[in-house]
């Protein structure tokens, strides 16, 4: 079955001013295969999705794909949909204030024989779908109102809708999803590979990918590097060919024996989504949040920032009780927190990282509002520089920068307050190997000078490997807390467990 | 490393591009009308055309900072002509003190922008509607105390800074106007409040976790957008010698357009108070040297429409690149 080739990729090269994104790439893909696409933030594989999708044109070689024993290009988006080849995109790109149902039949919705739109074949193809990937919504509900990680699962089902599938393109697919949901997509990939659907997984996550590929293809800076039979790489010569080095346990960081309590929380609860609350986090310590997208972890996060209203419980800081109304509150408190959406919460995209490193600190530099310029330029390349931003100039927009880079933006903005306690929520979601073991080496040093870190992901290995003790959320309850000892013989499984209970 | 310099070079170039062709377009046109009309380069016509410029000018930048908060307002030229008939009412009728006139038209219009802010923010109206709304509302207000009828009486200080000027060519309502653009100028390059509108206007969610008061920031920045009004209806006083239930009208549009030819995106979060006038002088300029060629005025409207149109989208075109 695996004999016919479906796509080549024939020395494919994009130039953005400034970067070569990708340098005379060539690969092919056969029917039915099941390809990892992997390589650091930055080595081309975005770029090389868009080529392939026809959003972008390559300025050198091109992109060939067999359809019914004819060679075609497809050279614009639409095109390649008709052909059917597609993808879900790395950033929900979904109508908001559409319901699953009409973004499941965008621009295909069934017609009843006067023309008009047959809501009814919609909606129950829809929950034949939802059904399907188990998603427990309904097809009248609106996008904008579903957790993000739903929303993820709409853009992956949403393929489903289509009946000529040819190639399917997943970008990082499962960065929002907890592990069940990971597994329907498992089974949706196989069910494709069954029916002789081409696939191209790229994802950050390894493990994965050895579990559901056949082959892997490894980009590095916009080069072609090699591709090979899944059966031939482990972890550990896949992560040393995207960054060209070898790398033992990424979670191996210094941790350091916690002090005095610095922040605790009271019996927090707010309607619907978090309830009796109580934890502590103390200097050096870093306390991990385990549990499925939804548990409510990152709600109670936002509440103890004044992000989000909460009904009952107290905050103290130190030991004194401290009334948070707003983050500007958090901030004077020493509380500094990273969102876990970047793009929408953490970052302003269109304007210059010196802006965006400054950007909650501006007091710090400046007398009755006028702001040192001087100070602002220094500080932005003073922290970017600490936490290691890839970037030819402070000048450069955010939104021009990789995921690794964006976070890294935040996070200097973050250390601008010199904050005691950092709340980071999951701060790796979407970022290659290498950004993420530079985070991981900030929080090391973050704890050596005596702060405290809640670290919140969805991650099970990332949480369980780094945290000093583990709290297990699920529908919003504390299930379960782990104390150092208790973490070394930890398994997955019994986490997983306790944040699979059900009311 | 020359990548450094290329970057921060390309990053410039985006800001200075609009500019730079601005300018240049704008001495074209000033040349070309000069050499080729009677009367275009005259003591009289550039006078003239810095007094055209003077009150758009100043709505322009009120325009700019309101843009780059992602928002923008079409209530301005509503609140500057009842500023300007509360003063000229206030002049002829009540023997009030001359700067407490000034001072109440002023408020008037702060209270006017801070309404706006209020419907804007606390309300989640989007800012066209507000606006849109509160132009209709004062449009109503001006007719009710005017009687809808032409208010003169302008008292003497008034009616002369309409003509004065300073060296016999730079008008004072030309001084005003750049004094205006350069606060506002400072403000955005030296302030937090000036960062701050940059932030909300590439995104609120990052703002309010950023720690900024965002409420507070609607509130100032509509409040200051009606301080401007507020001048400007006293310059409108000046210019016109008395008060119009219409005064004003109109003048939205080409602020708007000013400050988007000028670089602001509707978008939000880019904007600069240099680009807007050299937008506002650009849109003065078509128009005047248009009338010394002989041009049909209500050509010109058209031209001035496609114009916008043609900044908009330019706008738009560039934000679909950057997405």
């Amino acid at each position: 079955m695996m004999q016919e080739t479906i796509l080549k990729i024939e020395n494919v090269s994009k130039f953005y001013p400034g970067v070569k994104a990708l340098n005379k790439v060539s690969f092919e893909l056969k029917k039915g295969e099941v390809r990892a696409l992997v390589g650091e933030n930055g080595a081309g594989k975005s770029t090389l999705i868009k080529c392939i999708m026809g959003v972008e044109k390559p300025d050198e070689g091109r992109i060939l794909m067999n359809y019914n024993g004819e060679w075609i290009c497809n050279t614009n988006a639409l095109e390649a949909q008709r052909h059917g080849v597609f993808a879900n995109y790395q950033h929900v790109n979904i109508a908001p204030d559409l319901s699953i149902a009409e973004n499941y039949f965008l621009g295909q919705q069934p017609k009843t024989q006067l023309g008009f739109v047959d809501w009814k074949k919609m909606y129950d193809d829809s929950k034949k779908i939802i059904d399907k990937f188990q998603m427990k919504v309904n097809p009248t509900d609106k996008i904008r109102n579903l957790p993000i990680a739903m929303q993820a699962m709409v853009t992956i089902s949403k393929i489903s809708v289509n009946e000529d599938i040819r190639i399917v393109i997943f970008d990082e697919p499962t960065a929002l999803l907890e592990n069940e949901k990971v597994e329907i997509l498992f089974k949706f990939i196989e069910e494709l590979k069954q029916r002789g659907v081409s696939i191209i997984y790229v994802s950050h996550r390894l493990e994965e990918i050895m579990e559901i590929c056949d082959s892997v293809t490894i980009l590095k800076d916009g080069t072609y590097v090699d591709t090979k039979p899944i059966e031939e790489v482990t972890k550990d010569s896949l992560i040393s060919m995207m960054v060209g080095r070898e790398m033992t346990d990424i979670y191996n960081i210094k941790h350091v024996e916690p002090g005095e309590e610095l922040l605790r929380i009271e019996n927090f609860s707010d309607s619907r989504h978090f309830k009796d609350i109580n934890f502590t986090l103390h200097k050096g310590e870093i306390l991990g949040f385990a549990g499925l997208v939804g548990a409510g972890r990152s709600e109670i996060m936002r509440a103890i920032c004044g992000v989000e209203k909460r009904l009952t419980g107290d905050v103290y800081v130190r030991g004194k009780k401290v009334n948070i109304k707003d983050p500007s509150d958090a901030m004077k408190h020493g509380i500094s927190f990273l969102t876990e959406d970047r793009r929408e919460d953490g970052l302003a995209l269109i304007l210059p990282i010196k802006i965006n490193v400054n950007m909650n600190s501006y007091d710090m530099i400046s007398k009755r509002g006028v702001i040192s310029l001087k100070k602002e330029t220094e500080r932005a390349e003073d922290y970017s520089k600490r936490v290691n931003v890839k970037t030819p100039s402070i000048m450069q927009l955010a939104g021009n920068l990789s995921g690794g880079n964006q976070q890294k933006v935040v996070i200097a903005k973050l250390l601008c307050r010199d904050p005691d306690i950092l709340i980071f929520d999951e701060p790796t979601v979407g970022i290659d190997v290498g950004a993420k073991e530079e985070i991981y080496k900030i929080i090391e040093k973050l704890i050596a000078q005596g702060k405290g870190v809640i670290l919140i992901s969805s991650y099970l290995p990332e949480v369980m490997g780094l945290a000093d003790r583990l709290i297990v959320m699920s529908q919003g309850k504390i299930r379960a807390e782990y104390g150092k000892e208790e973490l070394k013989n930890l398994k997955e499984e019994d986490v997983l467990r306790k944040a699979s209970i059900e009311d | 490393m020359s990548n450094t310099k290329s970057a921060k070079n390309s990053y410039k170039n985006l800001f200075q591009q609009t500019e730079f062709t601005l300018g240049v377009i704008i001495v074209l046109l000033f040349v070309i009308a000069s050499v080729f009309t009677d009367n275009f380069f005259s003591m009289y016509n550039i006078t003239n055309l810095m007094k055209q410029c003077a009150i758009t000018g100043v709505l322009a930048v009120a325009q700019t900072f309101i843009i780059i908060t992602g928002g923008i307002d079409i209530s301005g030229g509503a609140i500057t002509g009842l500023s300007c008939m509360v003063l000229a009412l206030l002049q002829r009728d009540t023997g009030m003190n001359f700067w407490l006139t000034l001072v109440i038209a002023i408020i008037v219009s702060i209270a006017a922008g801070f309404i706006n802010g209020i419907i804007v923010h606390d309300f989640k109206v989007p800012p066209m509607i507000a606006t849109l709304g509160m132009s209709t509302i004062i449009r109503g207000i001006i007719k009710i105390i005017s009687n809808a009828l032409t208010v003169s009486g302008l008292d003497e200080r008034i009616l002369n800074m309409g003509n004065s000027s300073i060296f016999g060519i730079i008008p004072t309502l030309a001084i005003i106007w750049l004094l205006v653009a350069l606060a506002i100028f400072l403000v955005l390059k030296y302030t937090i409040f000036g960062r701050n509108l940059y932030v909300i206007g590439s995104g609120i969610n990052v703002a309010k976790l950023s720690g900024i008061k965002v409420r507070k920031m609607f509130l100032s920045v509509y409040a200051l957008a009606g301080l401007l009004y507020g001048i400007a209806g006293i310059m409108l006083a000046a210019r016109v010698q008395s008060a119009l239930p219409t005064g004003g009208e109109g003048y939205d549009m080409s602020a708007i357009a000013a400050a988007v030819i000028g670089g602001a995106s509707l978008a939000g979060g880019r904007g600069a108070i240099a680009g807007t006038l050299l937008g506002t002088i650009l849109m003065v300029l078509i128009n005047n040297a248009g009338v010394q060629f002989g041009l049909n005025t209500h050509v010109l409207e058209i031209t001035s429409g496609v114009l916008i149109v043609f900044a908009v989208t330019m706008d738009m075109l560039k934000n679909r690149k950057k997405a």
